[in-house]
């Protein structure tokens, strides 16, 4: 059966082999099939992982053992910085006392967050593999998880509001697997892509001016990895990972794993080619040659985050292209000159 | 020679080519609905006018979610000598407080409508802010289809061909009165108009018996003979299939009568209907009602087949040349193969209906993807009348539908079984499943989006998706 599941397998109702015959029920037993779990299914499927095996449980060990030593001296020296501070004097010491629990209890907040942005990556992950398994069956169950799972990531999101209620004016209880992932991907999230394309090109555009008009390839550089942190703690906080900040180091990780993969990074000459045309980069100025590249690198880390944080891989009619932002860039000499 | 005549010639080619270049820059689609009787060609059709008139229910359609949808309307079709589609009266058949299901059709019906759009590439969009698409369609009695085989046989060939059928159970039964006609008489005797009247409506009553049977037979042919149309009582309708005759044929016989008959039906019914409404078609759907064939049992299984390979034999598919479209030739370059009544299953069994058909119309889908168009299967509701709603049943959950069957006043809940893996005839029915007809739903349309149904967007993404860019 072409590579798709049979739909009554999939949804675990029904199989060929033991068929069931025509069946007629009473009205009243039956149970629509619509979105009712929102919650429970979201939270089905953004819970984490399991557990994974040893090797990182030990490096997890050594980290954690280290972050507990140093935490148990700074411990100390908190206690003893306070027994000194309330022999001073009372007042003193209470005002040391209110000092440290309002640092520790910062620390606390800080690193929950920590823990939750996390989570909401690996979600990403996970709701990635979900979205595909979803394309790939017949059914009309794994689709409503992962529709379900969609709502409820994004339900507190004004500005998705509108999508969200487009999108649930135009489900119907006969839309399959397949479909409610297209029409997730072609209502809800095809907005977001046009926002995060347009953070991206913006991005992309202040990196080529500001190394255009700096006078030191230092200030280029730190221009540029500011921008381009930022754009990616941007994008990923529109497709709702909002990253802390462990999870930005992550996503940088990933996505220069995931520049490699989609062999966006090419060789610098490919680049300025691509950027320029050939015969024209003989022609402009090394100086706007750089900075061209420089966006466009800032463009392609940019792409490469949306690769990273989407909740659903592109497609091939979807995949955002360079193409678009080379021609956007193009005319900022212009505009600058 | 007078000179006004040929300047009068050469005005009227000017015109025509004209027209013809006027088609070859103006989107003009004539999207054939092609089906056997009761497979849903009206219902297809009205549904199809009202959602791109009302536009609110086909996420699917891309012209439409990327916005650049502006608005559809009926037109008045060019050809004032073709009735127009009854849209409204279906419509309000439909929608109306007691909703009711279209009669089968009687005789033709065009309609004309009008898109809309911005175009999808700037480039385009620079040089014209709205584009419009004139979409003609044309809806016609099931049986007649059934005509377009006639053209490519001669009479001999047709009339041991529906004689060789008749033998066969169960038609042989429901042939009997109409052969036992036939062998009272000679081939060669005369033709007298009574005795070749009598014949004619023998075989007329035997088709008649055919579709009125159990077996829900398809195949029955001169389609004109059931659904006459403005043709009832004509000459032209008087023949029927005969037995090869003994002798030579002379030229008064019967024989010889009835084949020049049948000549001149081909010729003046089925060859017209063919140019006028078939031949330039752009884009065609074929709707099949597999589950009703299915219901009906085997017979009506493989006449469907038969019936619906045969006929789609008399399309020209493949894809067009512009040079070709410019001397008025075209071509149908995607066809689209739609199971209808997809509502009568619940959701999880879509797919598996996708690929029976698939399955069950292979040898005609590999002919026309050899010919070049592009081709596509479907499981589609022009109008959904179910629900999909899952129901516990032995310690399972099973996906069902919900919805009012036909001549009853309460709704039910319905497993239809699991559909087969293949349906080749001679598909042997063994009980495993049932399919209910449903009423149209209460209220339908109410919400002034469109009537509701199953994957009419996807469809005419398929169909229509690369003119709306
Ligand atoms: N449930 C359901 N039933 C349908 C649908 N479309 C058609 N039907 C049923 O099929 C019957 C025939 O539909 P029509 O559209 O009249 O069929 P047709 O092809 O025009 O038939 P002829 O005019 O006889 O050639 C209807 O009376 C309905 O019972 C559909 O989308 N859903
Ligand atoms: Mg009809």
């Amino acid at each position: 059966m072409s590579g798709r599941q049979s739909g009554a397998s999939a949804g675990g109702t029904v199989d060929r082999d033991d068929p069931i015959g025509p069946v007629e029920f009473d009205v009243d037993a039956a149970q629509p099939l619509v979105f009712d779990g929102d919650d429970a299914a979201a939270a089905d499927v953004a819970t984490p992982p399991p557990p994974s095996p040893g090797r990182r449980w030990a490096v997890r060990g050594v980290v954690g053992g280290g972050v507990l030593l140093v935490l148990t001296a700074l411990g100390f020296d908190v206690a003893d910085l306070l027994a000194r501070a309330f022999a001073t004097s009372i007042a003193l010491g209470t005002a040391a006392a209110v000092v440290t629990a309002g640092a520790a209890i910062g620390l606390v907040v800080l690193l929950a967050d920590e823990v939750r942005s996390l989570a909401r990556l690996r979600t990403m992950d996970r709701l990635r593999d979900v979205g595909a398994l979803a394309m790939n069956s017949a059914g009309g169950r794994v689709g409503r998880d992962y529709a379900a799972a969609i709502t409820g990531l994004y339900r507190d999101r004004g500005d998705v509001a509108t999508a969200l209620e487009r999108w649930r004016g135009s489900v119907g209880d006969a839309h399959d697997d397949r479909e409610l992932v297209m029409l997730i991907d072609r209502v809800v999230l095809a907005d977001l892509d046009r926002r995060a394309e347009a953070l991206v090109l913006r991005a992309a555009r202040d990196a080529a001016i500001a190394s255009m008009l700096s006078p030191a390839a230092v200030i280029d550089v730190a221009v540029m990895l500011w921008r381009t942190v930022r754009v990616i703690r941007q994008i990923a906080a529109l497709y709702g990972v909002r990253p802390g900040y462990i999870g930005s180091v992550r996503l940088f990780r990933h996505m220069m794993g995931n520049l490699a993969v989609a062999g966006l990074a090419e060789t610098g000459h490919h680049m300025a080619i691509e950027a320029l045309g050939g015969t024209l980069a003989a022609a402009v100025s090394t100086k706007v040659g750089q900075a061209l590249l420089n966006g466009l690198l800032t463009a392609r880390i940019g792409i490469a985050a949306m690769h990273q944080c989407r909740p659903l891989a592109f497609n091939a009619d979807n995949r955002p292209s360079l193409a678009g932002i080379r021609r956007a860039l193009l005319t900022v000499p212009r505009d600058i000159l | 020679m007078s000179i006004i005549p040929s300047t009068d010639w050469a005005l009227q080619t000017l015109e025509q080519w004209g027209e013809r270049a006027g088609t070859l820059f103006q989107n003009r689609i004539r999207l054939g609905v092609t089906g056997l009787r009761r497979s849903g060609k009206t219902v297809f059709v009205t549904s199809v006018i009202d959602n791109l008139l009302r536009a609110g229910r086909l996420p699917f359609l891309d012209v439409i979610a990327e916005g650049r949808y502006q608005a559809a309307r009926l037109e008045a079709h060019p050809r004032h000598d073709v009735p127009r589609f009854a849209f409204e009266q279906h419509l309000s058949a439909l929608t109306g407080p007691v909703p009711a299901w279209p009669e089968p059709t009687r005789g033709l019906g065009q309609i004309r409508l009008l898109i809309r759009f911005q175009p999808h590439s700037p480039l385009r969009r620079r040089v014209q802010r709205q584009s419009t698409l004139v979409l003609d369609i044309v809806d016609y009695p099931g049986e007649w289809l059934l005509d377009l085989p006639l053209l490519t046989r001669d009479f001999a060939t047709w009339s041991a061909e529906t004689l060789a059928l008749a033998d066969r159970p169960p038609r042989a039964a429901l042939a009997a009165p109409w052969r036992q006609a036939l062998a009272a008489v000679s081939p060669t005797g005369p033709a007298d108009e009574t005795v070749m009247r009598q014949l004619a409506d023998a075989y007329t009553d035997y088709l008649h018996a055919c579709r009125r049977s159990e077996a829900g037979l398809t195949l029955l042919q001169p389609g004109r003979f059931i659904e006459p149309g403005d043709l009832a009582g004509a000459p032209l309708l008087v023949f029927c299939p005969l037995p090869p005759p003994a002798g030579e044929v002379l030229r008064p016989s019967l024989y010889a009568t009835m084949a020049e008959r049948f000549e001149a039906y081909k010729d003046a019914v089925v060859g017209r209907f063919f140019r006028d409404h078939f031949a330039g078609l752009d884009r065609q759907i074929v709707l099949v009602d597999l589950l009703g064939a299915m219901t009906r049992g085997s017979p009506a299984v493989s006449d469907t087949a038969v019936a619906l390979t045969t006929a789609l034999e008399a399309f020209r598919h493949g894809r067009g040349y512009w040079l070709e479209r410019l001397i008025g030739v075209s071509r149908i370059d995607r066809v689209l193969f739609a199971a209808t009544k997809a509502d009568h299953l619940a959701v999880d069994q879509h797919d598996d209906l996708a690929h029976l058909l698939g399955g069950f119309v292979a040898d005609a889908r590999n002919a026309i993807r050899f010919a070049g168009a592009s081709v596509e299967t479907m499981a589609i509701a022009a109008v959904k009348s179910t629900v999909s709603v899952q129901s516990p049943h032995l310690g399972r959950t099973l996906s069902c539908v919900r919805g009012t069957p036909l001549g009853r006043t309460a709704p039910t809940v319905l497993y239809p079984g699991a559909l087969p893996a293949r349906l080749v005839p001679p598909y042997i029915d063994t009980g495993t499943v049932r399919f209910l007809d449903f009423q149209p739903p209460p209220g339908l349309g109410d919400d002034g989006r469109g009537l509701s149904h199953i994957r009419l967007d996807r469809a005419l993404q398929f169909l229509l998706g690369d003119v709306l860019t």
